[in-house]
């Protein structure tokens, strides 16, 4: 990137650019997927990758059941991972009939060739959509899970690579692969238990999200956030006590890391779903939520519940007239107060 | 000459990072157990063949995200004390060339240490021809002009099994530099 500065100690950077999610805005509606995909890969080596993807919770998520490997031990040890396959992992880009299906278009119902991919599809990126978990009416439930590489403090990608192909900006902490380093041996790929950093078997290196550095460096949001209709990423940087991120994660503790026991202290934070409670035999409303906490509290640990309370009480307050600074972040009424980018930058676009 | 060779794992406790040493630290057997070199210098410079059995070979990895192709690698020092099983050190610098299974060219190759391996384009003499029959890679090497085998005389080699996920220090070596005829 242009003037990014090379650090391969990650407790040297001299600020952390963050994101925050709010799950209960989120319509699954993959704008931000394709906004990111549309952008950065677009190659036949990439064309499975999405740096940004949009899973269902419950479900296997993006590469089939990710996060089964690698993260750090308790001694904070990097620890074995895999390389997921494009079959049973991450699923292929398929092939489709764009051709057959546009020539047919005129014709009756019963002669047209409805689009679908050219090969029997068995598994992709958001296979499992909207299935969720558990049973109708009583308690089914589920919720949209965007997903992007955490930037971590503690980057495992980092760490596992032996050629220090893999490093962080010193001016923001973005993790970047120097791909002109890079021999493609994917032990990073092994390591990062987000699997966020992917392979490009064309090109033979690895590829990861880059928190569009570029736009960054203009002071303009990531694709992903920029794009969001629902208004629901905040970015800026964690020491920025005037900022969005600084208010979710330290000051009001609702917004928290996906999976903290990895070790890797992500720089993307997620404010939990809330959702509408269970229902019991006779089809009432009982105390518990919809979404199990034990779910909750295996993607987000143990302090969701805290969060959730926050989220309510602060609720209630509003929904009583009160003002709530909580409230009224969560809302964005004003899109530009969402990113705290750089004081000399002014976003507007 | 033409001489068969008991390989080693490259140790990979010596791997740089903190990754690799310690999750691969069992990884002690070779993927590739023996190979033949036959070594032929003349007018024309270097021929050096390697033979080795592979019963599965990797030709090309472009297809999934998780296949690793074969390569093999000769590699010579270029100062009399540059270490082989450090793959150098700096200004201590080994090179020589590398092939793989998915290209027709060969990549010229340099380190001064573990991890700090840079492909470059090769000299335009440099060819190299492969075959796989009967569950053996048969790989030829023409070097026109090699002037570090020149001056020194010494020459070791790598070899990767794909199907075995062998990838940079992950590899299958003679233990030491074999002293070559000049
Ligand atoms: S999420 Fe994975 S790829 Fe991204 S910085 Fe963390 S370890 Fe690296
Ligand atoms: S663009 Fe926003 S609302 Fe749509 S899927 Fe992405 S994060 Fe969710």
């Amino acid at each position: 990137m242009s003037g990014s500065e090379k650090t391969n100690e990650p407790d040297t950077v001299d600020r952390q650019l963050a994101m925050v999610i709010d799950l209960n805005k989120c319509l699954g509606c993959q704008t931000c997927t394709v906004a990111c995909k549309k952008l950065w890969n677009r190659d036949a080596g990439t064309d499975y990758a999405y740096w940004n993807n949009v899973e269902t919770q419950p479900g296997k998520g993006y590469p089939a059941l990710w996060p089964e490997t690698g993260g750090r031990s308790g001694a904070g040890e990097v620890k074995r991972g895999e390389v997921p396959d494009l079959d049973s992992g991450y699923g292929r880009a398929w092939d489709f009939n764009h051709r057959a299906a546009f020539e047919s278009a005129a014709k009756p119902a019963g002669e047209k060739a409805w689009l679908q991919p050219n090969e029997e599809a068995h598994w992709g990126a958001n296979w499992d959509e909207d299935r969720g978990a558990g049973h109708y009416p009583e308690d089914n439930h589920y919720f949209y899970l965007p997903r992007l590489c955490n930037h971590c403090t503690h980057p495992a990608c980092l760490n596992a690579c032996p050629r220090h192909a893999i490093y962080k900006d010193k001016r923001n902490g973005i993790v970047l692969v120097d791909q002109d380093s890079c021999h493609g041996y994917r032990f990073c790929v092994e390591a990062c238990p987000y699997k966020k950093v992917y392979f490009d078997p064309m090109r033979q290196v690895t590829t990861k999200c880059l928190f569009c550095l570029p736009r960054i460096e203009e002071g303009v949001p990531m694709a992903c956030a920029r794009q969001c209709p629902g208004r629901l990423r905040f970015v800026g940087y964690r020491d920025d006590p005037e900022g969005p991120i600084w208010k979710l994660v330290e000051k009001w503790k609702v917004a928290l890391p996906l999976h903290p026991e990895y070790g890797l202290a992500p720089n993307v934070f997620y404010l939990p779903p809330l959702s509408p409670p269970k229902l019991d035999a006779a089809g009432r409303p009982t105390a518990e939520p919809r979404i199990p906490m034990y779910h909750l509290e295996s993607l987000f640990g143990e302090t969701v519940g805290a969060a959730l309370e926050t989220l309510r009480s602060e609720r209630r307050k509003r929904r009583r007239g009160e003002p709530s600074e909580l409230m009224d972040i969560l809302i964005a009424y004003d899109w530009h107060k969402s990113f705290a980018l750089s004081s000399e930058h002014e976003v507007s676009r | 000459m033409r001489k068969t060779f008991d390989l080693i794992a490259a140790p990979a406790g010596t791997e740089p990072g903190d990754y690799v040493p310690r999750v691969y630290a069992a990884r002690n057997l070779p993927a590739t157990s023996s190979a033949t070199l036959e070594v032929q210098h003349g007018d024309a410079g270097w021929r050096v063949s390697l033979g080795w059995h592979c019963p599965d070979p990797v030709r090309d990895a472009s297809g999934n995200t998780n296949l690793f192709v074969d390569a093999a690698a000769l590699l010579a020092p270029t100062v009399a004390d540059a270490q082989w099983i450090t793959m150098g050190a700096p200004d201590k610098a080994v090179e020589g060339a590398l092939w793989r299974a998915d290209r027709e060219e060969l990549l010229r190759i340099r380190a001064e240490g573990l991890g700090t391996v840079k492909r470059q384009q090769p000299p335009n003499h440099w060819k190299a021809h492969s075959d796989w029959s009967e569950a053996r890679w048969s790989v030829t090497f023409e070097l026109a002009s090699w002037p570090a085998l020149d001056d020194h005389n010494q020459l070791a080699f790598a070899i990767w099994r794909g199907a075995a996920a062998d990838r940079g220090g992950l590899k299958a070596i003679v233990p030491q530099w074999i002293a070559v005829e000049p």
